[in-house]
């Protein structure tokens, strides 16, 4: 028996979520294929054909060889205006021991009584949509022939082994199924490694601070970090790489994947696709071009980070060349009054593991004049500035994490951006973490400016303080 | 960017197109203006049939408004919500903090 999978079938409603194609939309945490491809394996059949279409990079990167299903697998290209049933009836001699043959967005929904040896005795099942197929089961070329041919054939074939043919034909359909499996039924296809005592399902790298108020039922992948106080669940599925901010509430929703939630919002009934908020109810989508309220998570590196960092360094030489004289002039003064020196501190740095940055420490707690001068006008910064130059560091970004005492936070952080000046700088109260995390997030030249020209005044105004 | 009009002793803001960052100071300047030409009006409705979309500067805007209205006696509703900014409006739960009314004039009779 041969399993033919057909993604290239054009699908008008999952354009809205935009992202990944429809065959690697995720239903509870994992791709749509990734089930077909788990029915293959229970059916122990050997080949598997994947029809690719306009998204097909995407599909291929992860089928991939098929090892992880146990499956070989072979990709052909769907040709422009071909029928399924055509390119069917073209490999016929292909599926003379029988066909299992996937189009169009189709799950096969598992009942309370389904088992999988249960597929063993499924009869031959055709289920079409506007005539053509999305789900074939033969188990011979005849069968096969006559479902094509449009022949009477079960229509009820999953019924009888307790499943249920489901056809996402629209995004309320794909958001009801998602919601259904989040609601228990997703431990019917639950595989090894994952816990569902309490109907919820955590993945790894789950950062949960402890404010966090996690209900049951929801299902959390991987990378997921949850600002404190923040509320998921009930009947909330959140995929992978996504960051919820500080006090918002996530109940009956499903957040896909590379999903920022800003601070505070309320995500009740809604798809949430990088920037898009879709309601599931009436298919509407908004787009936000809003970073404070949902966004897309920023890639780990973009041509844009690299045109950022050029500018910045043309800005932290600048900033060298005006501190120059001044630190060549204070500095020395202030160490001969010895209530200050630099010394050589230990912290984490993206390319090479740990670096030894010089940090101003003070060494009499005494109230001076000239310390405070030196601090008011940032010189105590500029050994690190001469890093920048240096391309050691960024000019502003997250604060430098020490070793070994944020060695616990550092793996929390996806992106390390070690910057001279941060939040902290002018906002004593900020979070480390989150600031860390958000900076990530919304990395930008007018981001670096704003710490920048901020760090620098605010700074200035305190004298040092 | 507003239409302002007086109904029944109600300030009734009319707004058209996108509340967003780069269109928020013009809505505030406006209001103000009519505000200082019109002190008698205490209550509003803005209206918004015509707004398209609306971020967070937008809402913030609108709240500002709220919370200035309310510091003078008075109280401010919302009408004619379309489909994205109320998606906005839930996601921020900006729906508890205003009254939102399917019409204008729904919102006007609710001051009475």
């Amino acid at each position: 028996m041969i399993a033919v999978l057909n993604t290239s079938c054009h699908c008008v409603w999952a354009e809205a979520i935009g992202g990944p194609p429809w065959s690697l939309l995720p239903i509870a945490n994992r791709p749509l294929v990734d089930y077909w491809l788990e029915m293959c394996s229970d059916l122990k059949l050997d080949l598997v054909q994947v029809m690719l279409g306009e998204d097909a990079k995407q599909v291929e990167d992860y089928i991939g060889d098929g090892k992880r299903w146990n499956l070989r697998i072979e990709y052909a290209f769907a040709r422009t205006g071909e029928a399924p049933c055509d390119y069917l009836c073209s490999i016929r001699t292909r599926w003379s021991d029988g066909l299992l043959y996937f189009g169009y967005p189709f799950f096969i929904r598992r009942r309370q009584a389904f088992r999988i040896e249960g597929l063993n005795g499924l009869r031959p099942t055709c289920y079409r949509i506007d005539h053509d197929p999305v789900f074939i089961f033969a188990r011979g070329k005849d069968e096969a022939d006559a479902l094509l041919l449009g022949e009477a054939g079960s229509h009820s074939g999953l019924e009888s082994v307790h499943a249920q043919p489901w056809i996402i034909k629209d995004i309320h359909s794909y958001y009801d199924l998602n919601m259904k499996m989040v609601a228990g039924e997703f431990t019917r296809y639950t595989t090894a490694g994952f816990s569902s005592g309490d109907r919820s399902s955590v993945g790894y790298n789950v950062h949960t601070p402890p404010s966090s108020h996690l209900q049951a039922p929801i299902l959390i992948a991987d990378d997921c970090r949850f600002g404190p106080m923040t509320t998921v669940g009930p009947n909330a599925v959140v995929a992978n790489h996504v960051i919820v901010d500080s006090n918002s509430e996530l109940i009956d929703c499903l957040v896909l994947s590379d999903t920022y939630i800003g601070r505070n919002l309320d995500i009740h009934g809604k798809i949430v696709a990088g920037n898009r908020v879709i309601s599931p109810d009436d298919g509407t989508v908004i787009e936000i071009d809003d970073s404070w309220l949902v966004a897309r998570n920023r890639p780990q590196m973009r041509a844009e980070d690299i045109v950022r960092c050029t500018i910045l360094w043309f800005v932290a030489l600048a900033v060298v060349l005006i501190q120059l004289i001044p630190f060549w002039v204070i500095y020395p003064l202030v160490r001969i009054s010895r209530i200050a020196r630099f010394e050589r501190l230990t912290f984490h740095d993206p390319r090479t593991g740990y670096i030894r940055l010089p940090i101003l420490c003070k060494r009499r707690n005494v109230r001076s004049p000239l310390f405070s001068a030196f601090k008011a006008l940032s010189l105590d910064r500029f050994p690190l500035l001469v890093l920048v130059v240096r391309g050691r560091l960024f000019l502003c970004g997250q604060p430098p994490m020490r070793h070994p005492e944020d060695d616990e936070m550092i793996k929390q952080l996806p992106e390390y951006y070690p910057g001279v000046f941060c939040y902290q700088d002018y906002n004593k109260e900020s979070d480390r973490l989150v600031d860390s995390l958000w900076y990530a997030h919304i990395r930008s030249l007018y981001e670096d400016l704003k710490i920048l020209a901020k760090s620098l005044l605010s700074r200035f105004l305190r004298g040092g303080r | 960017m507003i239409d302002c009009t007086k109904q029944d002793g109600i300030g009734v803001v009319r707004v058209g197109g996108a509340m967003t960052a780069a269109t928020v100071d013009s809505f505030r300047e406006q209001l103000a203006d009519w505000q200082e030409r019109e002190p008698e009006v205490k209550n509003f409705v803005v209206d918004l049939e015509s707004v398209d979309f609306m971020d967070s500067a937008g809402l913030g805007t609108l709240i500002a408004a709220l919370k200035r209205i309310s510091e003078r006696g008075g109280d401010m509703k919302i009408a004619c919500l379309q489909k994205k900014p109320r998606m906005v409006f839930e996601i921020t739960r900006a729906h508890k903090v205003f009254e939102i009314y399917n019409s204008t004039e729904d919102a006007v009779r609710a001051f009475a």
